[in-house]
C-alpha cells in the first residue's frame, strides 16, 4: 500500500503556487528551492505571470498542461480555499499548505479551514498543513521550508527522519542539526502543522516504512489519531528507534470521575505509559533531542547495561557513576585479566577499579591503555571517556587521535565528555567534526548511553536482537 | 442478546448509568472472571441460607441505586461470624434504609486478607478504552502507583505492566505476604481489557478495587461499572 506521504516524496512534477518575485518572501524561497534542487519538473504559479529564476510563471495552475503530482500553496489564508479548488479542478491530489491563519487563529480562520476541508473531500485531495513548513528531503531535492538558506541552514543527507507538529520547533531543530558534527543527518522532515488531513500517525507510518530512515525523531503536542499512532509505533520500534518529545505535559486530565480509574487518568500519565509500551524513547528537554541524534545516529546499540568509565578527574567520575545508577545502568566489573593489566601498568595512586581514575598525572598514553582495556573487555557493554584537559602532561592532540581511533571501531557505544574551557571546546569540535559523540558534561554522556541501553532492553524484552538495528553506517 | 447486553439493557431501562455491585459482578462472571461466592438476598431466610452454604465469615452489602457510596453510608458490614449476625444485619439494613429503593442485600463470602490491587478501565479521548493496573485499596488515589495500557491488552503487555509498578516487590512475597500469582493477575487484566474493548460503545469506566490477592488466589471484592 502506498502511504499518503510517499505520493508527495515520489512526485515527478511539482508546482509552487504563490511563487513570489520578492527575494526572501516565502513564495520566493520555495520557488528557488524547487527550481534549483528538485530533479523532477517544477512549475511556478503567480497570477501576475512573467518569469522567475528563468522559469515561466503561470497565471493559474489550470493553465498548466502537464500533470502535477504535488503542489505547495503559499498564498494568504483568504485565497487558500479558491486556490485549493483550482488544484482540485486541475487534478492535483497532493497539496502542502504552508500558510498560517486557519484553525489556530480564531473564528474566521476556523471557517476557512472548514471550507478547505470540504474542497479536500470533494476532490479527494491529500493536504499537509495548513500552518506548517511542509516537507524537506535533501536527497530528493524536496524543500518547502520557506525560510531562506541564509537564515535557516539545511543539514545534509543522513539517517534521521523528523516529524513535528510545531513548525517553529522544526525550523530551530533543523538549523541546529546543520551545525551538529558533520551536518549529515536528515533523511525526511515532515512539519504537518494543523493536521487538517495528514497527521502524526500518517507521518509515522511513512517514515516507518521508508528504508532510508534509520531513526525517527518526533515533536508532538497532542494526538489527532492516538490509537493508530501507538499501534504503528509498537511495530516500527522493533525495526528502528523512535524518540522524541511529547510536550504539553501539564495536567489537564484527571477529570473528577466517579471511579478511581477516572480520577487517576491524567492525560500525561496515560501518554507516558503508552509511549513506553510502544517502545518510544521519551525525552523531556530540547538538549536531550540533540543528544539522541548524537547517540543513536552514530553509535551501535549496546548488548547490555554494563558501563566502564575512564576519567582523569575524581569528581567527574563520581558524578558519572551517580548517573549510571540514575539511568538504570551498572558499573561493569572488569574481567580478571583486564583488571590485572590495569593494576600492573598504572602507578599505585591511579584508581584501577571502575571508574578508572588516571588522575591529574594522566598522559595521552595512559588514556590509550585505560580506554582500550575497557573497550576490549567483553564484560563491558559501553564506555564513557571523560577528560578534563587542564592537566599539564596531557597532549591534547594525542588524546584526540586516540579517542578517534577507538570511536571509529564502533563495536560498542563509546561516548566522550570533555569538560573545561578553550582546550575542551577545541577537542570537542575536532571530534564532533567526525561525528564522534561528545557531551558537555559527564552526566549527559552517561544519559546518552542510558537512552541507547533503554532501547536495547526494550528490544530484548520483545525478542529482537539489538544488533539487527543498524542506524549508523 | 447475551447476558451482559441484557444486564446493560436492564440498567438503561431504569435510567441508570451506574451498575450496582451485584450487576457489575455478574458482568465480570460472564467474562469468565472468578468472583467470591455471593447471592442477592431478598429476605432474612434467603440471606441466612446463603451464608450457611458459603461458610463464615460473611460480608453483607446493601444494593440500592440510591446508595452508590456504600462504605460512607455504612451499607457494607464485614466479618459476620454466624447466622444471628446475618439476621441482625439484614434487619438493620431494612430499618436504616427504609426510605430508599432497595434491590436486595448482597450476601458474600468474606475474602481473607491479602494485598489490595486495582484493575480499572477508562475511555480516553485520544486512545479510546485504556486499562489501569496498580496498588489498590482506599489509598489508591493518594499512592498513585498505577500503569496504563491500551485495550485490548495482550498477556505480554499485562505482565509487563504488572512488573512496572513501583511497589513491585509487594507482589513478590514481601515480608511474609503471599506472593501474587502474576500469571493469573495478567489473565484478569486481559479479561477486563477485553470487556472494555468489546463493550466500548456502552462502558465508560470500570473499577475493580480492591482485587484482593491472598494465599488462595485473586478475588475481585468490589466492582463498579459506569455506562456512557
Amino acid at each position: 500500500m502506498t502511504t499518503k506521504l510517499e505520493r508527495y516524496f515520489n512526485a515527478k512534477s511539482f508546482c509552487v503556487i504563490g511563487a513570489s518575485t520578492t527575494p526572501n518572501k516565502p513564495g520566493n524561497v520555495v520557488a528557488y528551492n524547487f527550481v534549483n534542487y528538485f530533479p523532477g519538473k517544477t512549475y511556478l504559479v503567480n497570477p501576475k505571470g512573467g518569469e522567475l529564476f528563468d522559469t515561466k510563471l503561470y497565471k493559474s495552475v489550470l493553465e498548466i498542461d502537464d500533470q502535477i503530482d504535488a503542489a505547495c500553496i503559499i498564498v494568504p489564508a483568504k485565497y487558500a480555499p479558491q486556490t485549493l479548488e483550482q488544484c482540485g479542478q486541475k487534478g492535483v491530489k497532493n497539496v502542502i499548505i504552508t500558510t498560517g491563519g486557519f484553525s489556530e487563529a480564531g473564528e474566521e480562520g476556523l471557517e476557512l479551514q472548514k471550507q478547505m476541508l470540504n474542497i479536500m473531500k470533494q476532490y479527494q485531495i491529500n493536504v499537509i498543513g495548513p500552518n506548517c513548513l511542509g516537507l524537506y528531503s535533501p536527497a530528493l531535492g524536496y524543500d518547502t521550508m520557506f525560510l531562506p538558506a541564509s537564515k535557516l541552514k539545511r543539514p545534509s543527507t543522513g539517517p534521521v527522519s523528523i516529524f513535528t507538529q510545531s513548525g517553529a520547533f522544526g525550523a530551530a531543530f533543523i538549523d541546529q542539526l546543520s551545525r551538529l558534527g558533520s551536518g549529515k543527518w536528515v533523511s525526511k522532515f515532515v512539519s504537518y502543522g494543523n493536521a487538517s488531513d495528514i497527521n502524526e500517525s500518517d507521518a509515522l507510518e511513512y517514515v516507518g516504512g521508508d528504508t532510508d530512515t534509520k531513526m525517527v525523531l518526533i515533536y508532538l503536542e497532542d494526538f489527532k489519531d492516538g490509537r493508530r499512532f501507538m499501534e504503528k509505533a509498537r511495530e516500527i520500534s522493533l525495526k528502528k528507534p523512535i524518540m522524541g518529545i511529547k510536550a504539553n505535559r501539564t495536567e489537564t486530565g484527571a477529570k473528577a470521575g466517579a471511579s478511581h480509574t477516572a480520577a487517576l487518568s491524567s492525560d500525561d500519565v496515560i501518554v507516558d505509559d503508552l509511549l513506553d509500551d510502544a517502545g518510544i524513547i521519551r525525552v523531556i528537554t530540547w538538549d536531550q533531542l540533540e543528544d539522541c541524534v548524537l547517540a543513536f545516529g552514530t553509535q551501535p546499540l549496546p548488548l547490555g547495561d554494563r558501563v566502564a568509565i575512564v576519567t582523569d578527574g575524581g569528581g567527574a567520575g563520581v558524578m558519572a557513576s551517580d548517573m549510571v545508577s540514575d539511568c538504570n545502568l551498572k558499573l561493569a566489573q572488569f574481567s580478571t585479566d583486564v583488571q590485572a593489566r590495569l593494576d600492573q601498568t598504572f602507578p599505585s595512586f591511579y584508581a584501577t577499579g571502575n571508574p578508572v581514575d588516571i588522575t591529574g598525572s594522566a598522559t595521552a598514553e595512559d588514556y590509550r591503555i585505560a580506554l582500550e582495556a575497557a573497550y576490549n573487555d567483553p564484560q563491558v557493554d559501553s564506555v564513557v571517556n571523560i577528560c578534563i584537559p587542564v592537566i599539564p602532561d596531557l597532549d591534547i592532540q594525542k588524546y584526540i587521535a586516540i579517542t578517534k581511533e577507538i570511536a571509529h571501531r564502533k563495536e560498542k557505544p563509546f561516548v566522550t565528555s570533555l569538560v573545561g574551557g578553550e582546550e575542551a571546546d577545541f577537542a570537542a569540535s575536532e571530534l564532533l567534526e567526525e561525528d564522534i559523540p561528545v557531551f558537555s558534561s559527564p552526566g549527559r554522556a552517561v544519559r546518552a548511553l542510558g537512552m541507547l541501553t533503554d532501547y536495547t532492553k526494550y528490544l530484548k524484552k520483545r525478542g529482537v536482537d539489538p544488533h539487527s538495528i543498524m542506524v549508523e553506517d | 442478546m447475551n447476558e451482559i447486553e441484557a444486564i446493560i439493557q436492564k440498567v438503561r431501562l431504569t435510567n441508570r448509568t451506574a451498575l450496582l455491585e451485584h450487576e457489575a459482578k455478574l458482568v465480570l462472571k460472564e467474562m469468565g472472571i472468578n468472583i467470591p461466592p455471593s447471592i442477592l438476598a431478598h429476605d432474612e431466610e434467603e440471606a441466612v441460607n446463603a451464608a450457611d452454604s458459603f461458610g463464615y465469615p460473611i460480608v453483607m452489602k446493601l444494593m440500592s441505586p440510591d446508595v452508590l457510596h456504600k462504605t460512607d453510608a455504612k451499607a457494607v458490614i464485614v466479618d459476620l461470624k454466624n447466622p444471628d449476625d446475618v439476621k441482625h444485619t439484614f434487619k438493620d439494613f431494612i430499618h436504616r434504609f427504609e426510605n430508599v429503593k432497595v434491590e436486595g442485600v448482597l450476601v458474600e463470602k468474606m475474602v481473607d486478607k491479602g494485598i489490595e490491587l486495582i484493575i480499572g478501565t477508562n475511555t480516553d479521548d485520544d486512545f479510546g478504552p485504556v486499562i489501569l493496573f496498580g496498588i489498590g485499596g482506599v489509598l489508591v488515589e493518594a499512592i498513585k502507583d498505577v500503569v496504563f495500557r491500551m485495550c485490548p491488552t495482550t498477556k505480554e503487555q499485562a505482565l509487563e505492566a504488572i512488573n512496572e509498578i513501583k511497589a513491585k516487590v509487594l507482589l513478590e512475597g514481601f515480608r511474609g505476604l503471599p506472593a501474587v500469582n502474576k500469571d493469573a493477575l495478567a489473565d484478569l487484566i486481559v479479561q477486563l481489557s477485553k470487556l472494555a474493548w468489546e463493550y466500548k460503545d456502552d462502558i465508560l469506566e470500570m473499577d475493580i478495587n480492591p482485587v484482593i490477592a491472598n494465599s488462595s488466589g485473586l478475588y475481585p471484592v468490589d466492582a463498579r461499572i459506569l455506562l456512557k
